[in-house]
């Protein structure tokens, strides 16, 4: 089922009653709510729906296991085995098979070739399985006491608002939720209505339309212009930030106005001045999880500049990879990786490029923007080649502007309001405005839902990782 | 609690001012003049501006009449006996915009005698022609029109397009979304059209037409086989009326195997009797006189089999009930010596030597027809008109 759609409006107003009548009855609150999330799910395909039960099985019987075993890590090894098991046949074994036959057709032996395997990638399995490690690793680690619950544990891995693509809530942090308060004051509601207007709105209004633009430079990038795919290659950043943040935003409103809060997932990360600070600002619960579950046990930045250098680029590889399974997405995750390398090896170490005057700052956020940028390049292609071919336009002198004026005001209005965003903190004044500033917005995100969404919206980006 | 309740529904009540204020006409201001609705605000303009009057007589139709009619003619004739005749002609008009267009009519000039329905053929296929019609209509419905819009043009859940039918909003979207694309260029167009508006000339006057189809012909498809294979840039419109007739040829139904079947299939029952009682519906004094406009001979090769007695059949009825009075002129230009490439400019309009022949033929027919009280002679009795000899 698709957030984007008149059959989601109905359901979640369906299941936001049925929540309100039911929480005098926590438990059959939550038979609710979990029953509603299968159903979520299952809309897109329901045999997928075993595959979500087996893991919940697992890591709950694993996890309850935990703290009688002598042996306890063998059971979190299992766990890993078994979740990133899943990942490896649904989403990489394809991808390895292509990657083995190409190898094998360059040895000229075709004999060796595999026969790729015929499977559909179940929707959100990248979210979910991360979801449910965090919580057999953290009954390891002794931070979470192993849930003597399945309901409540069922329902945090696939509790509908961040099953299909996150945020990757971690486990306590769900289960703290379902422990604590769940009634929303008047603020939270507001805040949530918010959420879910500016949601819609950056993914209705401008990512769908962003992506008319980005889409030619990445589909069909023969004989564009510098300026055509420069500006292709902005509007694709956009786009990803505003179909991506603004599925977020959804969910989260969604699950508040269920009584469920949910950590932040981004902070304007087009303000960031550095790689190190885009990572504290975009895909944060990613980012968070890749720190304590890959970074940090690989040893952080605790053992020497070259083990601190390897652990990210080991880590940010690996982030690269959970998105997809293409070579781009390596190259995307080992861009990053080596960025954060070099600012920890050389950027942090210049004087001038960490004063604090503003024209330092804003070189900064200009050069962090367009590192980012470059990297999006890869991530959007569908292939090397495609990431090649908008690389060799880009390679064009700059040419080639006319009628694109319109296009440049629009970009540097959302770069711009970046800045302002991470300042001003908008969303959190428009709910708390007790004059008609909330009305207004709402209602202008509203009208410019009818406006300017496109006829036919796609589904968010991040539903195919 | 009533306070919280009102804050959490101010944005959705301050969408339904917006809503209302865009129903009641706020964006008109701002439409493009070349758009469907554009040309539909200019014909209001034109009939509520006060040096007009009274009207006693009107033309409704799309293009092909608007082309193929001499409506300065027309007018000319109605003022030598002390009548108005109107143009209310646009392209793209069809029976949805045309009954909103009369459902107008009644309620602001009420004073209306009669006028003519000038269709085709091919307007007889369907009652309904896509979504392009709520532009068209927009300016012209009220409130109470949305039933009546709304059982004439399918709203469906899945196509945003059909959302006009209930929401203002919706209806103005595409001229919105091309303003905001396309501001200064608005400006230009809304400057341009507010410096040379006439609704005199606009009610009572003919558009410009050039040229004519001899070069091609209009026989059949096979001036179309001459179009595709001619690469200048003069020809590229009429190339893409080829695609259109083309497409349409392909698609076109069998109506002789529809009207021969034992039960009548479905999508031409309900053009039949939604056209009739939208004809029935129309409350003039004089009944209207329905026109089938000339068409050239290529569209011999493009409607379906049996259309031309199809949309006979929905009609003959009323005409021989007195309700209408019909003049099937589709031939008029068949039997030209040019077979009728003189009288187009493209393969559905007249040029203006063809709207003029056609109108001098039918001045005589409105005499008797329409303009009957404006003479004091007995209205003519209802009429079998065979196809007309220019």
């Amino acid at each position: 089922m698709l957030f984007n759609s008149i059959h989601f409006l109905v359901f979640f107003l369906v299941v936001l009653a049925l929540n309100q009548a039911l929480r005098r009855w926590p438990t059959a609150q939550k038979l609710m709510l979990l029953g509603a999330s299968y159903y979520f799910y299952g809309q897109w395909e329901w045999h997928y729906l075993l595959l979500v039960w087996f893991s919940t099985l697992v890591d709950y019987a694993i996890a309850l296991r935990l703290p009688k075993t002598p042996r306890p890590r063998r059971l979190v090894v299992l766990s890993v085995i078994v979740n990133l098991g899943f990942l490896a046949v649904f989403k990489y074994a394809n991808w390895l098979i292509a990657t083995w036959n190409g190898g094998v057709d360059l040895l000229a032996a075709p004999a060796w070739h595999v026969t790729p395997i015929d499977l559909l990638l179940p929707v959100g399995i990248s979210f979910y399985t991360f979801q449910s490690l965090s919580y057999t690793i953290d009954v390891y680690r002794g931070v979470l006491p192993p849930r003597r619950n399945l309901l409540d544990y069922a329902l945090a891995v696939a509790f509908f608002p961040q099953i299909e693509a996150g945020p990757i809530v971690r486990a306590r942090e769900f289960l703290a939720e379902l422990d604590g308060d769940q009634r929303i004051a008047f603020g939270d509601v507001k805040y949530a209505l918010v959420l879910i207007a500016l949601g819609y709105a950056k993914k209705l209004v401008f990512a769908d339309n962003l992506a008319l633009v980005a889409d030619p430079v990445f589909d069909h990038p023969a004989g564009l212009s510098f300026a055509q795919t420069l500006l292709g290659v902005y509007a694709f950043a956009f786009q990803i930030y505003c179909d991506f943040s603004g599925y977020t935003d959804i969910a989260i409103g969604c699950a508040l106005l269920l009584g469920i809060r949910f950590p932040k997932n981004f902070d304007y990360p087009y303000a960031a001045q550095s790689i190190q600070e885009f990572w504290r600002r975009w895909h944060m619960t990613l980012s968070r999880w890749l720190r304590d579950y890959l970074y940090i046990p690989l040893g952080g930045n605790r053992r020497g500049d070259a083990r601190t250098y390897a652990n990210l680029m080991t880590t940010m590889l690996l982030g690269g990879l959970w998105h997809g399974a293409n070579w781009t997405f390596v190259i995307w995750g080992g861009l990053h990786g080596a960025y954060l390398a070099f600012e920890r090896a050389v950027l942090a170490r210049l004087r001038w490029w960490n004063a604090a005057n503003p024209f330092a700052t804003a070189l900064r956020v200009a050069v962090t923007f367009h590192l980012a940028c470059f990297a999006w390049i890869f991530f959007r292609a569908r292939d090397l080649a495609g990431a090649r071919a908008v690389l060799a336009n880009l390679a064009q002198a700059p040419a080639g502007a006319d009628g694109l004026g319109g296009l440049v005001l629009l970009l540097g209005a959302m770069f711009a309001s970046q800045q302002v965003g991470a300042r001003m903190h908008y969303k959190e004044r428009i709910a708390a405005s007790d004059g008609p500033l909330f009305a207004v917005a709402l209602a202008a995100a509203m009208v410019a839902m009818v406006w300017f969404a496109p006829t036919h919206t796609a589904p968010f980006i991040y539903f195919q990782f | 609690m009533l306070r919280k309740l009102l804050v959490l529904a101010a944005p959705l009540a301050l969408v339904l001012v917006i809503e209302a204020l865009f129903a009641a006409g706020a964006w008109e201001p701002f439409a493009e003049p070349q758009s469907h609705a554009g040309t539909s605000l200019d014909l209001e303009h034109a009939l509520r501006d006060p040096a007009i009057g009274r009207i006693d007589y009107v033309t409704i139709g799309s293009s092909r009449p608007e082309y193929g009619i001499d409506h300065a003619l027309l007018a000319t004739h109605a003022e030598r006996l002390g009548r108005t005749h109107a143009d209310l002609t646009m392209p793209g008009t069809h029976w949805t915009s045309a009954g909103v267009l009369a459902r107008w009519l009644e309620r602001e000039h009420p004073e209306v005698r009669g006028g003519i329905i000038a269709l085709s053929v091919q307007d007889l296929a369907f009652a309904y022609n896509g979504y392009y019609e709520l532009g068209i209509l927009q300016p012209f419905r009220r409130v109470d029109d949305l039933g009546w819009i709304a059982a004439r043009i399918p709203f469906a859940m899945h196509d945003v397009a059909s959302y006009g039918v209930v929401s203002a909003l919706f209806a103005w979207r595409d001229d919105v979304r091309a303003f905001v694309a396309a501001p200064t260029q608005r400006k230009e167009h809304i400057e341009w059209r507010n410096s040379h508006r006439d609704p005199r000339h606009l009610l009572f006057g003919n558009p410009e037409s050039h040229g004519d189809m001899c070069r091609w012909g209009v026989d059949g498809l096979a001036a179309c086989d001459r179009l595709e294979a001619a690469t200048d840039d003069d020809s590229a419109g009429l190339r893409r009326q080829c695609r259109e007739l083309r497409t349409r040829a392909a698609d076109a139904p069998d109506f002789a195997a529809g009207r021969a079947a034992a039960e009548l299939p479905a999508f031409m029952s309900n053009t039949r009797d939604r056209v009739r009682a939208q004809l029935e519906g129309m409350h003039w004094p004089t009944p209207p006189v329905v026109i089938l406009m000339p068409m050239p001979r290529i569209w011999n090769d493009v409607l379906g089999r049996g259309q031309h007695e199809w949309a006979l059949q929905i009609l003959q009825p009323l005409a021989d009930a007195g309700r209408i009075r019909l003049l099937d002129a589709t031939a008029f230009f068949d039997a030209d010596a040019d077979r009728g490439c003189g009288s187009f400019f493209d393969f559905y309009h007249q040029n203006a030597q063809g709207r003029e022949r056609f109108t001098r033929w039918l001045l005589p027919q409105l005499q008797g027809l329409l303009y009957q009280d404006a003479t004091g002679t007995p209205a003519s009795p209802a009429p079998t008109l065979d196809r007309p000899r220019p």
